[in-house]
Formats: C-alpha cells, sequence, structure tokens
C-alpha cells in the first residue's frame, strides 16, 4: 500500500482538480440513479388513484424523471472522462519513465531479466497501474458514493424489505469476490498456458527441417498435442467458473426481486408501503447488484494492480550499479589506450575471465587479440567498451581511469562493433547512420515524406564508408537499395551482410577508438582481405586529414590480424604470447600452429 | 488492412466452411441452442408475473394468491439460472473444442508444408496464424455469435411481450428507440475505427520497446538513448491520443444507454398516465405499468454490448480468412498407411541425369544440368564455393525442394525408381539428410534421437546402441541417460555433443543414402576427435553424400565431385584432382573454409 501512495503522488498529483470535478460528478450521477427509481415509483404510486389530478401529478413527475435522465448522461460521461483519460496519462508517463530507465541499465541488468519479462512491465503492469487510477479509482470513488446513496434510500422506502432483500445479496456479493479471485488466478494460468503452447509451436516450426528429414511430424504432432489438450482442459474449467459461478450475484439480486415481491407485496396490503415503491425498490435492487459486482472486479484490479505497480517499482529502482563518474573527458583525438594489469571476474563465477592483462596502444595503433572460443576475448572487448565495468585503474585513456569518465563522454568518439551484430527494423541507411530519420514502425506512419526528403540529401561519407564496408554490391541487389528495411521486420540479410553493415555503422562515425570483437566471422576469405585492407585504410586516411582511430581487434584468424602492431594471445583469460605476427610465427607457439592449418584448413 | 472482411458471402463462406470443425461438437451447440428460448422465456415471464400480484393479488388482498405468485416468479429466477448457465457453458464448451481441433489441424497441416512455403513465410506469421489468430477465433466462438443469438431472441421476445401487452403503449415508450439506434450506430463506427487504430497504437509501441531492449547494446553504446525516448515518447503519444478519445466515445455511449431506459420511462408514464383513468376500450392497468417499466429496464441492456460483439466477430471473420490462406497450401504428398515400400531392397545406387533446379520459378538456376552416379556403398564428397550448389543437390534428393528437370533415379531391384515419383516420406526412410546447423528438440535424449521413429521411440537399447556407435552414450549416462534433458535449442550441450545427438539418429535409422553436410563452425576440442571418429563410422556400410569441410573426410571419399556454379567442374579422387591442378587443388590450398549455404530465398 506505500507503493500505491508513493506512486499515486508521484504520478496523479497533477491530477487532483480532474479527479475533484470527477467526484463532483460522480456525487451528481448516483444522486440522479437513485433519484430516477424513487420518482417511477412515486409516480405509480399517484397513478394508484384516478382522476386528472392524479395524472397531473404523475405527468409531473415523468417530466422530473426525463430531466435526471438527461442529466445522468451528461454527469455520467463526464465522471467517466475525467476518472479515465488522467489514467491514460499516467500510463504514458510511467512507461516513459520505465523505457528511460531501463535504458540506463547495463549489461548485468540484461543478463538477469530476459527482454520478454521487461516487454511485459512496461506494457501489461504500467496498464494495470492505469487502471488502478483510472477504472479502480472510479469504481472505487463510485462505490463509496453510491453505496450509502442506495441503501439510504431503501431504507428510507422499507427497513423491513431492505433487510429482507440485503441477505441474498450479502451472500451473493461475498461469494462473488471469491469467485473472481478464483477467476483471476485461472486467467493467470491461461497466459501462461498459452505462452508454454506458443513456444512449443514455435519450436516445431523452427526445427522444420530436421522433422523433415527424419519423418518425425508425427511425434511433433503428439508433442505439440499435449500442450493443446492442456491448455483446453484449462479453457473448460474456466468456462465452468463463468457458467455456474460468476452470475451467481445477479441470481442473488433476482432472489430479492422475488422477496420484494413477497414480502413487499405483504406489507402494502398490511399498509405499510405505498404500491409503487415495489418498483422503486427492485430498480434500486438492480442498481446495486451492479454496484457489489463492479466492486468485486474492481477489487481485484486494485489487488493485481498493486502487484504491477511492485513489479515497475522493483525495475525502477534498480540502480545502473556504474560508479560515480565524475571526471568528464573530452576526447577529441585517437587517445592513447592502456591496460594496466586487467582482471575481471564475473559476478558469481569463481575463475577469473582475465587474469592480469597488461598492454598499451599508441594513438592510431591496432592491437590484435587472438585466442579460441572462451579465451576472453569478448570479455576484453566488453570491458574497453564499458559493458561491464573493468577495476579502477585497469583500463586508461590518455592517463584517465575509463572508470571515472562519464559513459556518455566516453562513447561519444568511440565505436564498438559486436560479434552478433544488432540490426533494427529500419532502413539499412538508418541502421548505418543511426539518425532515427526512418518511422520504420507503422508503415503509414510517415506521411510527412520527411525521410523521402532526407534521402536526396548526398552523404559522402556514407558512400565512402559502404565502399569500405564492400556494402555496394549487396545493397545492388536489396529490393529498395539503401532504403530497403532490414532486421526483424524487413529483408533477413546473412550473417556476413549484417556484420558488414554493423562495420559500416562503426566506421561512419569516424570514430577516435573502434573495439571489432571478431566481426568478419561470417564474411568469406576474399571479402575479409578487402575488410581488413579497410580497416587498416583508415590508418592511411591520416594522411588526408581524418586521423586514424586507435583500434582493439578480436579475431580467431590469423589473417585478420596480421598487421597489427601487437598481438596478444589469449587462453583462458591469460596473455600467452605477445609480439607481433613476423614474431609470433617465429615463436612457433600456439599462434603459428593455427596460422599453419589455417593456411589449409577451415574453421 | 488486415481488419477487412472482404465481402459478405465472404464472410459467410468462411462461417460454412467453419462448420465442418464444429460439427463433430454439435451436441454441446444444440444443447447451448436449446436454452435460448427457456432463457428468453423466463426472462419475460418475470414481469408478467409482477403485473399479476400488482393487478390481482395485491387489491384484492390475496396473501396466498401473492405468494404463489411470488413463488413463481422465484421458479423463473431459478430456471433462468440454470437454463443460462447451462447455455454459456455448452456453448463455451463447443467453442473450445473446436478451437482445440482447428489448432491441432493447422498445425498438423504446417508442419507437412514444404520448403518453399517456409522460405516465404517468416516463423513470427506463421505462429500468429496458430495462436492469436485462432485465439481471436475462440473468443467469437464462446461469446459472439450465439451470445448475439441469444440476446436478439431475448429481445424479440420482450418485444412481443410487450406489443401483446400494449402496442400502442409500446410504439410511444420506444420513440426515442430510432434516434437512439443512429446515435449508437454512429458512435460504435467511431469507436471501431478509434480502437482499431489504439490497437496499432499499442502494436507500433511495444514493438519498438522490444526491439530496442533487444538492441539495448548498440543503443547504449552509440548514445541513442536519448533519441530513442523521444522516440517512444512520439509512439505513446499517438496511443495516448487514440485512447483519450477513445474514451470520451465510450463514456458518452455507456451513458446514454444508462439514460435511455430512464427516458423511455418517464415518455410511458406521461403518456400512459391519462389512458390508465379512462374506463373501457384502451385503458391501461398500474400492473402493466409495472410490467413496462421492468422490460424498458432490461431491453437496452444487450444492445449496448452489441457493437462491441459485433467488432469481434469482424475481427475473427479476418483471423479465420488468414487461418483458410494457411490451411488451403498445398502440403507434402504422404504414403497411404499399409502402402508397400518402393524402396525395398534398394541398395543405395543413384544415377543423376542432367539434374538442372531453380528454387524460384524464373529465378536462377542453381543446378544447371549435373549428371554423376553414386554406386552402392560409395562415398562421395561434394566440394565447392559457397554458391555452388552442394546444399541445393542434397536438398533436390531428399524432395526438399521439388520441381527439378532431368533425372534423379534410384536404383532399386524392382527397377529405376525417379525421385519425383516417390512420395517425399517413402523417400526420405532410405534417404536421411543431416544438416550442419543441429536442430534439437527441447525434450530429452530419447525423443531427440528417436524423434518418434516406430520401433524405436519405445526402445531404449536401440537408442542407446545408437549413442554409442556415435560415441555419445559416455556423456548422455554421465548426465541422466536417455531421460537427459537437452534444453531449450539443445542449450545444455555443446555444439559438438549436439552434432553427435545428431549423428546418433543416422545411426539408430541405418538410411540407405546419406546426405551429410559437415559442419564449418570449430567445435570445442574436447569433442572434436569424437564428432571426427563418428562421421568415421557414419561412412561405413552405406552410400554418402558428404559436403565436405574436412581435409580427412576428403581424402576418405572414394570419388570427389567439384561443383562450380551449379555445374560439375571436376569429378576424381582426391589424388588425380590434385595432379589436375585445377579448381579443387585450389579450393584444398584455401582450405574449403566458406560460410554455409545463403538461404534459399535470398536474391541472388
Amino acid at each position: 500500500m506505500k507503493i500505491v501512495f508513493r506512486f499515486l503522488l508521484r504520478y496523479a498529483r497533477q491530477n487532483v482538480p480532474s479527479y475533484a470535478l470527477g467526484l463532483v460528478m460522480l456525487f451528481i450521477t448516483n444522486y440522479a440513479v437513485v433519484r430516477i427509481p424513487t420518482l417511477i415509483g412515486d409516480a405509480l404510486t399517484a397513478l394508484q388513484t384516478t382522476g386528472p389530478a392524479a395524472v397531473a401529478a404523475g405527468q409531473d413527475l415523468a417530466l422530473e424523471l426525463a430531466i435526471w435522465a438527461v442529466i445522468v448522461v451528461f454527469a455520467r460521461t463526464l465522471s467517466r472522462v475525467l476518472f479515465f483519460n488522467p489514467g491514460r496519462l499516467v500510463e504514458f508517463r510511467v512507461g516513459v519513465d520505465l523505457f528511460r530507465h531501463l535504458l540506463s541499465l547495463q549489461r548485468p541488468f540484461y543478463m538477469r531479466r530476459k527482454v520478454g519479462e521487461l516487454v511485459s512491465v512496461a506494457t501489461n503492469d504500467t496498464s494495470a497501474a492505469r487502471l488502478l487510477v483510472g477504472f479502480a479509482g472510479l469504481q472505487v470513488c463510485n462505490v463509496a458514493v453510491a453505496l450509502p446513496l442506495h441503501v439510504r434510500q431503501m431504507w428510507a422506502t422499507d427497513p423491513v424489505l431492505t433487510i429482507w432483500c440485503m441477505v441474498p445479496v450479502a451472500i451473493g456479493g461475498i461469494y462473488m469476490r471469491h469467485t473472481v479471485r478464483q477467476f483471476y488466478g485461472m486467467v493467470r494460468d491461461s497466459q501462461e498456458y498459452l505462452a508454454r503452447l506458443s513456444d512449443r509451436i514455435l519450436e516445431s516450426y523452427a526445427g522444420i527441417g530436421t522433422t523433415r528429414a527424419h519423418v518425425g511430424e508425427a511425434a511433433v504432432i503428439e508433442r505439440f498435442d499435449e500442450r493443446n489438450v492442456a491448455y483446453l482442459d484449462l479453457q473448460l474449467r474456466i468456462a465452468k467458473v463463468r457458467s455456474f459461478a460468476m452470475p451467481v450475484l445477479a441470481f442473488t439480486g433476482y432472489v430479492g426481486a422475488g422477496l420484494v415481491l413477497w414480502v413487499g407485496g405483504d406489507r402494502i396490503m398490511q399498509g405499510h408501503m405505498e404500491i409503487g415503491e415495489l418498483a422503486t425498490f427492485t430498480t434500486l435492487l438492480m442498481s446495486l447488484v451492479a454496484l457489489l459486482m463492479s466492486l468485486a472486479w474492481v477489487l481485484a484490479a486494485v489487488s493485481r494492480g498493486v502487484v504491477s505497480l511492485g513489479r515497475i517499482d522493483a525495475v525502477m529502482r534498480t540502480g545502473d550499479e556504474l560508479p560515480p563518474a565524475d571526471a568528464p573527458l573530452e576526447i577529441a583525438a585517437p587517445p592513447t589506450l592502456e591496460l594496466r594489469d586487467l582482471s575481471f571476474t564475473y559476478a558469481g563465477d569463481d575463475k577469473p575471465a582475465l587474469s592480469a592483462i597488461s598492454a598499451t596502444v599508441a594513438p592510431g595503433r591496432t592491437l590484435g587479440i587472438f585466442g579460441r572460443t572462451g579465451a576472453g576475448k569478448t570479455t576484453l572487448i566488453n570491458l574497453l567498451a564499458r559493458v561491464y565495468t573493468p577495476p579502477p585503474g585497469s583500463v586508461q585513456l590518455n592517463g584517465h581511469d575509463v572508470v571515472a569518465i562519464p559513459l556518455a563522454d566516453l562513447r561519444r568518439r568511440m565505436a564498438v562493433v559486436p560479434q552478433d551484430p544488432f540490426l533494427f527494423s529500419t532502413t539499412l541507411r538508418d541502421n548505418i547512420r543511426l539518425r532515427g530519420e526512418y518511422r520504420g514502425h507503422s508503415p503509414d506512419d510517415d506521411r510527412s515524406g520527411a525521410y523521402a526528403k532526407l534521402t536526396q540529401e548526398d552523404d559522402p561519407q556514407l558512400a565512402q564508408v559502404l565502399e569500405e564496408a564492400c556494402l555496394r554490391e549487396d545493397i545492388r541487389n536489396l529490393p529498395k537499395g539503401l532504403d530497403t528495411v532490414v532486421g526483424e521486420r524487413g529483408v533477413m540479410l546473412s550473417g556476413g551482410q549484417r556484420q558488414r553493415a554493423a562495420l559500416a555503422r562503426a566506421l561512419y562515425r569516424r570514430p577516435a577508438l573502434l573495439l571489432l570483437d571478431d566481426v568478419l566471422s561470417a564474411v568469406d576469405q576474399g571479402t575479409e582481405a578487402r575488410l581488413v585492407a579497410a580497416i587498416r585504410g583508415l590508418t592511411e586516411h591520416a594522411v588526408g586529414g581524418a586521423q586514424a582511430p586507435t583500434t582493439v581487434i578480436v579475431s580467431h584468424r590469423t589473417s585478420v590480424l596480421e598487421h597489427a602492431d601487437e598481438i596478444l594471445v589469449l587462453e583462458g583469460g591469460r596473455v600467452t604470447e605477445r609480439g607481433t605476427h613476423q614474431q609470433l610465427i617465429a615463436r612457433g607457439g600456439a599462434y603459428a600452429e593455427t596460422h599453419k592449418h589455417q593456411g589449409v584448413e577451415g574453421g | 488492412m488486415a481488419e477487412k472482411t472482404g465481402s459478405d458471402s465472404e464472410g459467410v463462406g468462411a462461417l460454412l466452411r467453419f462448420w465442418t470443425y464444429l460439427r463433430p461438437h454439435k451436441r454441446w451447440l444444440v444443447l447451448g441452442m436449446l436454452m435460448i428460448p427457456a432463457v428468453a422465456g423466463m426472462a419475460t415471464l418475470r414481469p408478467l408475473l409482477l403485473k399479476e400480484a400488482v393487478d390481482v393479488d395485491i387489491p384484492a388482498g390475496d396473501a396466498l394468491g401473492l405468494r404463489v405468485t411470488a413463488m413463481l416468479f422465484l421458479g423463473a429466477v431459478v430456471a433462468e439460472f440454470i437454463a443460462q448457465a447451462v447455455q454459456v457453458y455448452a456453448l463455451q464448451r463447443s467453442g473450445h473444442l473446436t478451437i482445440c481441433d482447428l489448432r491441432r489441424a493447422v498445425f498438423s497441416h504446417v508442419i507437412r508444408l514444404p520448403a518453399r512455403f517456409f522460405d516465404r513465410h517468416p516463423l513470427g506469421s506463421l505462429l500468429s496464424r496458430s495462436t492469436s489468430d485462432i485465439e481471436a477465433l475462440s473468443e467469437t466462438l464462446s461469446f459472439g455469435v450465439f451470445t448475439i443469438l441469444t440476446d436478439v431472441v431475448v429481445i424479440l421476445a420482450t418485444l412481443g411481450a410487450m406489443f401483446y401487452l400494449d402496442a400502442v403503449l409500446t410504439l410511444i415508450s420506444l420513440a426515442v428507440a430510432p434516434v437512439l439506434y443512429v446515435i449508437v450506430r454512429f458512435f460504435s463506427s467511431r469507436l471501431r475505427h478509434l480502437q482499431l487504430e489504439v490497437r496499432r497504437a499499442q502494436g507500433a509501441q511495444s514493438g519498438f520497446l522490444a526491439e530496442q531492449l533487444t538492441g539495448v547494446s548498440v543503443v547504449q553504446l552509440y548514445g541513442r538513448e536519448a533519441a530513442a525516448v523521444s522516440e517512444y515518447e512520439r509512439l505513446g503519444g499517438r496511443y495516448l491520443k487514440a485512447t483519450r478519445t477513445a474514451n470520451i466515445y465510450d463514456a458518452l455511449l455507456y451513458a446514454l444507454m444508462d439514460g435511455i431506459s430512464a427516458l423511455c420511462i418517464a415518455l410511458m408514464i406521461y403518456y400512459g398516465a391519462p389512458r390508465l383513468t379512462t374506463a373501457g376500450d384502451g385503458a391501461l392497468t398500474l400492473g402493466l405499468l409495472f410490467a413496462f417499466v421492468d422490460y424498458l429496464q432490461r431491453v437496452f441492456v444487450p444492445i449496448r454490448e452489441f457493437s462491441g460483439k459485433l467488432a469481434v466477430i469482424q475481427r475473427a471473420l479476418a483471423a479465420l480468412s488468414r487461418v483458410y490462406g494457411l490451411l488451403d497450401q498445398p502440403a507434402e504428398a504422404r504414403t497411404p498407411a499399409g502402402a508397400p515400400d518402393p524402396l525395398a531392397g534398394w541398395r543405395g545406387g543413384v544415377t543423376v541425369r542432367d539434374l538442372r533446379f531453380r528454387y524460384v520459378e524464373g529465378g536462377p538456376e542453381v543446378l544447371r544440368g549435373i549428371s554423376f552416379d553414386v554406386a552402392p556403398g560409395e562415398v562421395v564428397a561434394v566440394v565447392g564455393r559457397t554458391g555452388s550448389g552442394k546444399t541445393s543437390l542434397g536438398r533436390v534428393l531428399t524432395r526438399t525442394y521439388d520441381d527439378y528437370e532431368g533425372s534423379v533415379t534410384l536404383d532399386a531391384p524392382a527397377g529405376p525408381v525417379e525421385v519425383r515419383a516417390l512420395a517425399p516420406d517413402a523417400l526420405r526412410r532410405h534417404i536421411l539428410m543431416v544438416q550442419q546447423d543441429v536442430f534439437l528438440f527441447a525434450d530429452d535424449v530419447a525423443f531427440n534421437v528417436a524423434l518418434g521413429e516406430e520401433g524405436l521411440a519405445d526402445d531404449p537399447a536401440r537408442l542407446t546402441a545408437a549413442l554409442e556407435t556415435v560415441e555419445a552414450q559416455d556423456f548422455v549416462s554421465a548426465r541422466g541417460g536417455l531421460t537427459m534433458e537437452v534444453g531449450e535449442r539443445g542449450r545444455n550441450l555443446s555444439s559438438g555433443e549436439a552434432q553427435l545427438i545428431a549423428f546418433a539418429r543416422v545411426a539408430a535409422r541405418q538410411p540407405t543414402l546419406l546426405i551429410l553436410d559437415e559442419a564449418t563452425a570449430s567445435v570445442d576440442s574436447m569433442t572434436e576427435h569424437k564428432v571426427q571418429a563418428a562421421i568415421e563410422r557414419l561412412l561405413e556400410g552405406r552410400s554418402v553424400l558428404v559436403i565436405a569441410h574436412r581435409l580427412s573426410t576428403v581424402r576418405r571419399a572414394d570419388k570427389i565431385l567439384v561443383l562450380g556454379e551449379g555445374e560439375v567442374v571436376e569429378l576424381g579422387t582426391h589424388d588425380q584432382l590434385m595432379a589436375r591442378g585445377g579448381v579443387y587443388a585450389e579450393l584444398y590450398q584455401m582450405g574449403f573454409d566458406d560460410d554455409a549455404e545463403p538461404p534459399a530465398s535470398a536474391p541472388d
């Protein structure tokens, strides 16, 4: 509950005027809702006697009834809008805040949490939070206003009858509360069952090649059907609750109406009640039942909303786990990169991933890292890129500890190409320039043609980068060239094409510090040679004005590293050999051995 | 957009076709339908009993009569509750049973669709056909069509009762109904558009979110955080605007329905009052007004939900047509059960003559007139650069892709059999192709090796023997034996171990012809020699076409087929080809190192 209060204070405070007005409208609505049955009852009572006076009285009451009917339409509309729309605004603001926070969280966090889970927090949970301040807020206030008004009016009409019909309705209400809880439990299960079924379907489709080759269709269908039937069974159980348990409250309401007829009729005959009050009572009772029904749903929405808020809060309170960065640094020219006795152990591991690595890379020079899978190459790149935080003092740029440099400063002139590059679902052009020009998220989004204009402009740097990354040929073969949408929802590029696109993205920035993690693993040897030349070619731009970046390049192929100024050979996180390509070949160690093999054999 | 359902007749056709899936569960459907008159009858009866009490029992002071009427009333309440519960349950049950069948039908069908189909359709869209589209149907079946039918019957019964009681008063009190109809139509059409926009905006926003979080490291490393947040805000703003507008319409519609019945009651009382007092023809009783109050309070309730339900049905029809689109794709042929094996006694001899093949009609030929033979028991290595057609050759031989030109005949004892004349499953029981990227199901080792093969799945001894043949038994038995879970996509295994499991599949099946696509990716050194040894053993005693990446495999081959640009450029033994100093010798120098073949659908 504390969370709810904190949340309301932060996000819903500015909506107080809206809520206040909404509350007034709610009061008017409910006054009308109670007034209407009373007027109906009074009119019917008036018409019990005959004569023009009675007709006139009845008609007057009918006119008043009509006025209240109109009032109820407007007051109810306003009360709903005034409560619901601020809820939407809250959902929006929570969503944006959450997204901003998520983007500030670092790799260790993303290793712990699955993306699907986070998406669900950002969509389902924010929407549950919205229901809490919108729908639930309205209904709680509504019940708080309406319930006393209803009971008061019923009591005023006839106390004995009120007690009589309250009994079944109260039982129905309690049962309903229980049912709704059970129902939500089942709905939660059903979402999980459906997710499990989808997983299985996706797995089966992904493995279709294997299934087909081994004629394993029957077995795969049987595996699918296990979950299909489990899902069905749950749905049938839900159907049972829905059909037999959920309508019980409405049923008790009608039972109450029957009692009104039974007991109320008696009381009219005894002269305790007017006949029109039968109608007043029945109508109020039905309205009360509807209130209780929504109360049961609201209580469930509140408890779900609280759970959701807890999940949102847990993410929002996760810190970025970064050490304080208090030494801003402008990296203008390619820096000197220095590793001082760098060791690193992943949280939860007992063996270090890297031990005591030292090296110095002068501005514009290239450090090569060679090693097998699991030797610690990627860990090293991740530490240099500050994806993980290295121990203080162990990585230095121009003599400044990188840990103390704010991430934004550090990354402004740095470009990193990971091993498995990620492309966004946008155009290839936008994937390289990363300017967010193309709004590729829905086809009818860009009506202004702004993107078309942007693509017209000449970008010599882009042209050059495409040349360097050997992408020209590939682009010619894409349906819309550079403006082809790639990524998840676009044209699928091959592994080599993705790597080269990511390389182009890095080169486009003309970085001062360039980190390449085995980026040529999926390109063929001919292209590899050209790309290596291009990466080295950057060095020669020094003559033409742009300065060559300080480069760290990781590879398991000696041909990629041949021209590095120094090569570190990693094994189990330790440097086992170091030197230039020639020196290492001459040394005849693991590097030389691999070089010999790679000359003739693949892999 | 996808929400359009085309013409109405198409919709009717879609529903008629749906009947074939519904028919097996029609008992429940019929039971549900049978309850409709009971529900409508009881709902109409209650106000009449009220009228009886007000007009007869109470004025007469007849306490006993009142008691009887009240008991009847309670009886009607109980009967209606039971009838309604049974009806809702029966309809939902028939709906869920049908959906379960339909989902099974779609899945079973997709599983048998040819490879070309999968090239053209991303898995994501196939998944949504098999799950969310069918879920949309489920909602309709349970709550849509048949509850609308119930609602219509209840409304008609109520109106019938009202007209029966007093036609003029009914017409007067429902005078505002046409206005209401126009308003509701207008609102709900606006609302439908808005809801469509809401869903689109929501989809765009959550899609963007998921993608940014997946690529969060690029966003961070390239300093795109602020830009990403502002784009998220823009998308969220679009969603916000749509939902807020939708809210206003929704609230108005809801409130209008609330007010309208009170307005109708006011009309009824105003115009009914004078007639109540005039004796004779056209006179009204007080009880009749009571009954009308009751009717008018309930007749509008279902209308409020009408438009929502109609929207659901429209969505379902759109989903249904997408599902049919999938079911209408021709699946691969299957051998009828009990048919004789056309390849019985085949020893693995293959004759390929002038084989030509293209993935896409009108596309470039990837195999351009290939001829070669495989003798029984012979090991043929296929080498060549990326795109030379090595993998395509294997795909044609297993009928993974159809429509080749030329001839590929298998020298069965009963005479040569053309591959295109064989049912794919009959063919694949003799020719097994092992791809270099091993796919493992998130299940145990036994399932992954047997893959449901008859006589294998329930024979642990044969499975263990197969694992032993490929030297996988050691690590399997050390980690729980045949029931060891391999994890999602085999993540509990190293890549070398995964390959051994794939080889165990071969060892367990003993295919007559094995087509093996050797892995290019290096495996861990621990299993490297095991993989090598297993390959050696699989090459024994059968015909093999191996797409070779390892030097040792090429040396071991009886003959080497060198492909270049879809043609056979060289053919001979290792020594012959090396002596020749041609393409093979050059490839050998470079170490055969290349990519896997690009996906078949990739443009050339």
